[in-house]
């Protein structure tokens, strides 16, 4: 009796946003699965790409939950606590999201606490010098000083130069005022840039709050950044802190390539079983009295690297089996979870695209060998990205690891 | 909650309001405020306010730097004047429309949101 219900409940639990309504403007779309608690998402088109001054997208995800002219950022939070709920943004290159998660029946509270500060933010100045700002700096040193993040984010620049290329965080230098992150909001903060994403809400209730909360935003904006390019290139950053970090990227702009993610998960040394090696062609070169702490590890590893990109063309057979059935599980189990659904989904749901990771997977069967080393060695032409990080006098260069 | 002085109960708002009132007491206002002098060192009537209250503190640290740099330059004069027993040139007295409240809206909303925190902290919670 308990077996079957268990079985029936499972296969109904809905692994995508089914549909997605377009209410007065804004896309939203929800599923509810019958967890005990509800999360809404107001998912915004203001990546770090789109700001126009360095560091004023990092400001603006910091300015989320402060004063509106409905409530104060006092009354914010304490209501929010008295409601038992939990707010947060988040920014990545593409999109802020303001995460609200709450029992159940508080929807329309926080639905109105997400969307004021869309609609009718106040931006103060105090604000900016008391709150804002000192959370900006201390984010910015934060990724600073963990040489694997410096060492990305320097790669984005070197790689894509602007848009994509844009620091994503702001520091003190950056000079960001209150006037800057008005005009940003303001082009940023518009329908078809927002999509409401729910999970343990009903799509209607999540439609009709956001009818009423939303719509008397602006219908267009300005706001845009030009296609991707990648250019590449290298350079070296000293740095004291952490390990010695080497960063090798090659790029290609353009649409998801299932080819590039069965070569990445080909590549990948994260072991599928916990403490053993692995059969990722670039742990297999590196000798196993490697500490990882050394410059000449480093090296070791680095030149592993590149063999490995370099012979990763010519795989068939079980190997391009085992990467495409990596491949398939990395991505479908992306979209696992509240956060992995919201993470994975929303993005397609704001483009407009087919909310489901059907069609990815489904490609990620059909690759062929030869479109995998095709793709391999038009990758391998274009101008690698190299970052190192650490001890500039002993890490390897570029043309020693045989780029 | 101030009583007396500047930042305490006062009259002023209705007086305003009413344009008869207003036609009466203004000049009688603006006798009053050239016998206090303070326009004649250079001063604006923010300037007089009380400082050494917590509100007010608040309230300074929310000019803009541009502000607070005036305010000083203006004490820093006003003291000079001070120590000389004059006061400034005729053409150099504060104007009327010079004589702006600058900080009173910023004491203003200071004293919004220190009684907005001491309404949540005593708020009675109940679950509908």
């Amino acid at each position: 009796m308990f077996r079957t219900s268990a079985a029936r409940r499972a296969s109904r639990l809905a692994r995508n946003f089914a549909t997605v309504v377009d209410t007065a403007g804004v896309k939203v779309a929800a599923v509810d699965n019958g967890e005990a608690t509800s999360a809404v998402t107001f998912l915004v088109k203001a990546g770090s790409r789109y700001q126009n001054k360095p560091g004023v997208a990092h400001a603006l995800k910091n300015f989320a939950f402060k004063s509106t002219s409905k409530r104060s950022a006092l009354g914010t939070i304490r209501e929010s606590e008295l409601y038992g709920g939990v707010l947060s943004s988040s920014l990545s290159r593409e999109h802020l999201a303001l995460t609200a998660e709450f029992l159940r029946g508080d929807e329309p509270f926080f639905v109105d606490v997400l969307s004021s500060f869309l609609t009718n933010a106040k931006f103060t100045r105090h604000e900016l010098q008391e709150y804002v700002a000192p959370v900006c700096e201390s984010e910015a040193t934060a990724a600073a000083e963990n040489p694997a993040s410096r060492a990305v984010e320097l790669a984005h620049i070197l790689a894509f130069r602007q848009g994509l290329g844009a620091p994503l965080f702001s520091t003190a230098d950056n000079h960001v005022t209150v006037d800057y992150i008005k005009d940003f909001a303001s082009s940023a903060f518009t329908k078809d840039n927002v999509a409401v994403l729910g999970t343990g809400v009903s799509q209607e209730t999540l439609s009709k709050l956001v009818e009423q909360s939303l719509g008397s935003l602006a219908s267009s904006g300005s706001l845009s950044s030009p296609a991707s390019t990648y250019f590449g290139g290298e350079t070296r950053v000293d740095s004291h802190h952490g390990p010695q970090t080497v960063f090798i990227g090659f790029g290609k702009t353009g649409a998801f390539s299932p080819e590039l993610a069965v070569l990445s998960s080909h590549l990948s040394p994260q072991p599928s079983l916990k403490w053993s090696k692995g059969l990722s062609p670039i742990v297999a070169e590196i000798p196993e009295t490697a500490s990882g702490q050394t410059t000449e590890d480093v090296k070791a590893a680095g030149k592993a690297a590149v063999a490995a990109l370099k012979e990763a063309g010519n795989v068939k057979g079980e190997e391009l089996k085992r990467a495409i059935a990596k491949a398939k599980f990395a991505i479908a189990s992306s979209a696992e979870g509240r956060n992995g659904l919201i993470a994975t989904l929303g993005p397609k749901v704001l483009s407009g695209a087919a909310s489901t990771l059907e069609d990815t997977l489904s490609s990620l069967d059909k690759v062929q060998a030869s479109a995998l080393s095709q793709a391999t060695a038009s990758l391998l032409k274009t101008k690698p990205t190299y970052v190192a990080v650490g001890d500039i006098s002993a890490l390897p260069y570029a043309d020693e690891l045989g780029l | 909650m101030t009583l007396f002085g500047p930042l305490g109960l006062s009259l002023a708002p209705y007086i305003r309001s009413s344009r008869t009132l207003r036609r009466w007491i203004k000049p009688f206002a603006d006798w009053y405020v050239g016998l206090a002098g303070y326009r004649k060192v250079g001063l604006r009537y923010d300037d007089l306010l009380v400082e050494e209250r917590d509100d007010v503190q608040r309230a300074l640290t929310r000019l803009t730097p541009r502000e607070a740099y005036d305010r000083a330059y203006r004490f820093k004069r006003a003291s000079q004047l001070s120590i000389l027993h004059t006061n400034l040139p005729k053409d150099q007295w504060t104007k009327p429309e010079e004589d702006v409240r600058y900080l009173k809206p910023h004491i203003e909303d200071v004293e919004k949101e220190e009684n907005e925190r001491k309404v949540w902290d005593s708020v009675h919670v109940e679950r509908k």
